[in-house]
């Protein structure tokens, strides 16, 4: 058995997909792992660690587009967006080896663009679930970012998804906001996406946000912030009060980020 | 005598949002529309939630009235022109700089516009037609905007707004016009089913313009709604899911609300609910809307003259399967779409990929789980390659004594709201255990 161990993203896992093609082990013999899932290594297999390669990379992302669909090719990037717990990794197919697997079977099938209908095969349903946990996420994020103006009319949103949901959310804001300039911080991530008025957006590593600059706001800022809070808590009916019912339907690792909770929680503790 | 003072606009919003609150229908869903380049917004078909108030509901919409002055005197309405409470009114500068403000900063989908009735139907009307206007025109706002028709303004004037938003909604109040005369002597049935009429035949001829001129101005894309109070009148399930019925069939709704009735007047004419506002009620009234919408099920299957309720501890679907288990145990690798819908625990989504994923292989248990189908309910109804999950008896009471153990039946928030309501009317209650 050769395990290939790729880097956790979509350009490592492509390079890897293209190195287990490549090396003609058989699709049989070979897996994929992510690097940080690897943790044990197994008896009679031998290691094999594949750097990343643009090119490569470049090569399977354009047949795949081609062979599957960009449907299909864009639940495959939200699946490798997912991120993975150390318990469901003990438990699930590895992210690259599910990915690596269904390619193969989107490859080898007559119509490749129906692959992810395959829900019984093991793989496929994996790379569903990951696809469906990064799509649920960047949909609650699209409603629960917040977006406060600095001084110089810049609009600036700080998020803590699981997943690498920058790219979905960017996109969303793009349309919405043409006419913005505005900059979504992923903090664990270090990376930040920026739009300037009438133009795409792009990504950018952030190793070091300058936060004195981030929070001098605008004027007005506070002053929508305060009619926002003061909205939100009037909007709600009182005989219906159910705090479990808001948790359940807005997870509680989101407030932080959100104006109104954590201004709420911050006015109760003190 | 009417004092007049000026207000900041924080108490404005503060007034005018409370008084908007017992509006339940500010969903932002039903159209998908791509931003344009240039003006600010888009709106997505699903609807985005983009906080939930404490009282567990998503606030989508910045939900206000455009005035809480109203001349009608509907006896459930807090905004009732015999109420004494503060009067205020936005002006259309003012609405604007709130919605695209907030917009802005992503704390809402776009703009839900009521209103009380100030001076006429038609002067409110208008009001609400110059607000919209300038929004989209001056503002350059491409967001969502929800608006109410005022009943009995002008049609000229409900056409024009129809342009210029994206669903419109009426509000039916009550389910029978004997109801709506009692509570509400200033609205009859028919100021309300006109412009429901009207808005319908709107969309209708819109529609068929558009498949001529693609570029033609879309008249209410996202359809229109209506809302009705449970619990405030002796209307029983039969009735109001009649109505609902009636309202999805000719008049082409596309979302019927509920609204468990509060007693916010504190009005000896009407019910005074100790237990809280009828929440299981309002919870069952939505679960068998879903069937209506997205299971094909009639009104007729779920109720009857003799058995007039939902039964408060399973839920509707569970409730019809066990009344009907000779179309039992379903196939899953055979079946239909039309019978794996009717299963209690396969949704209309886990029914499609069942279809789907069906036709590359054999499905077994571990694959429904995966696929999204609630085995716990589902189990009882189901075989895969002919055997069932485990050995279960295909037998009335022996399954809904299993279900009835099942928590989820009757939603933690109404279990752990205080449980008083049922004896309200718990009448239809326990018709299965007999």
């Amino acid at each position: 058995m050769h395990i290939l161990i790729c880097e956790n993203s979509i350009d490592g896992i492509f390079s890897g997909i293209y190195r287990a093609y490549a090396s003609r082990y058989g699709h049989r013999n070979t897996r994929l792992i992510t690097e940080d899932a690897l943790d044990t290594y197994e008896l009679f297999c031998e290691y094999e660690p594949v750097p990343i390669n643009r090119e490569h990379s470049q090569k399977v992302a354009d047949t795949l587009t081609a062979r599957l669909g960009t449907e299909v090719f864009q639940e495959l990037c939200q699946a490798v967006h997912a991120y993975e717990s150390p318990r469901q990794c003990r438990r699930e197919p590895n992210k690259a080896e599910a990915v690596y697997k269904t390619v193969v079977l989107g490859l080898s099938s007559q119509d490749g663009t129906k692959i992810l209908e395959y829900l019984g095969n093991p793989y496929v349903n994996r790379v569903f679930q990951l696809s469906l946990s990064t799509f649920n996420e960047a949909h609650h994020l699209l409603g629960f970012l917040r977006f406060s103006e600095l001084e110089n009319g810049i609009l600036f949103a700080r998020v803590h998804p699981k997943n690498d949901v920058l790219p979905l959310l960017a996109d969303h804001f793009t349309d919405r906001f043409p006419c913005e300039n505005f900059i979504i911080y992923d903090e664990p991530r270090k990376l930040a996406a920026i739009h300037k008025s009438g133009a795409g957006y792009m990504l950018a590593e952030v190793p070091k946000a300058d936060e004195a600059f981030l929070s001098r706001f605008s004027p007005n800022e506070q002053e929508f912030r305060r009619l926002w809070i003061t909205f939100f808590k009037s909007i709600a009916i009182e005989a219906r009060i159910n705090p479990k019912l808001q948790k359940q339907n807005m997870p509680l690792r989101f407030w932080p980020d959100v104006v109104e909770m954590s201004t709420i929680q911050e006015q109760r503790k003190r | 005598m009417q004092i007049t003072q000026d207000m900041s606009l924080m108490e404005k919003l503060t007034i005018l949002s409370d008084a908007a609150k017992y509006d339940v229908a500010c969903t932002s869903s039903g159209i998908d529309r791509g931003g344009n380049g240039k003006s600010m917004g888009n709106c997505l078909a699903p609807g985005i939630c983009h906080t939930f108030s404490a009282d567990g509901r998503c606030v989508s919409l910045l939900k206000i009235l455009f005035t809480n002055e109203c001349v009608f005197n509907c006896s459930y309405c807090q905004n009732s022109c015999e109420n004494d409470v503060k009067r205020v009114s936005f002006t259309p500068e003012e609405v604007c700089t709130l919605t695209m403000e907030f917009y802005r900063r992503n704390y809402i989908e776009g703009l839900f516009l009521s209103s009380g009735v100030l001076v006429s139907p038609d002067y409110t009307m208008d009001l609400i037609y110059q607000t919209l206007y300038r929004l989209r025109y001056v503002c350059r706002f491409n967001g969502y905007i929800h608006v109410k028709a005022i009943p009995g303004a002008d049609a000229a004037l409900v056409e024009k707004t129809g342009f210029l938003a994206d669903r419109m909604s009426i509000n039916l109040e009550l389910p029978t016009a004997d109801s709506l005369k009692k509570l509400a002597p200033f609205k009859s049935r028919k100021t309300i089913l006109k412009p429901m009429r009207l808005i319908q035949n709107g969309i209708t001829a819109n529609k068929h313009e558009l498949m001529v001129v693609r570029n033609a101005p879309r008249f209410v894309p996202a359809g229109q709604s209506t809302q009705m109070i449970i619990g405030a009148t002796p209307e029983t399930d039969f009735q109001v899911m009649q109505v609902a019925e009636g309202l999805y069939q000719n008049f082409g709704l596309k979302r019927v609300f509920y609204s468990a009735f509060v007693n916010v007047n504190q009005n000896s004419a009407l019910p005074m609910l100790p237990g809280g506002p009828p929440l299981l009620r309002e919870h069952r009234l939505y679960q068998a809307d879903w069937l209506l919408r997205y299971y094909h099920f009639q009104v007729s299957e779920l109720l009857s003259e003799d058995r007039p309720n939902f039964n408060i501890f399973l839920d509707p679907k569970c409730d019809w399967a066990i009344r009907h288990l000779e179309c039992f145990p379903v196939e899953i690798n055979r079946a239909g779409y039309q019978t794996l819908l009717r299963v209690p625990g396969i949704g209309y989504k886990s029914a499609r990929r069942i279809l789907q994923a069906r036709k590359h292989g054999v499905l077994t248990f571990s694959d429904l789980k995966k696929i999204g189908v609630v085995l716990k309910r589902a189990l009882y109804f189901i075989t895969c390659s002919g055997r069932m999950m485990y050995p279960t008896k295909l037998e009335e009471d022996y399954i809904c004594r299993s279900l009835m153990g099942d928590k989820t039946q009757i939603p933690r928030e109404i279990r752990e709201s205080g449980y008083q309501q049922l004896s309200l009317f718990s009448e239809g209650a326990g018709l299965c255990i007999s």
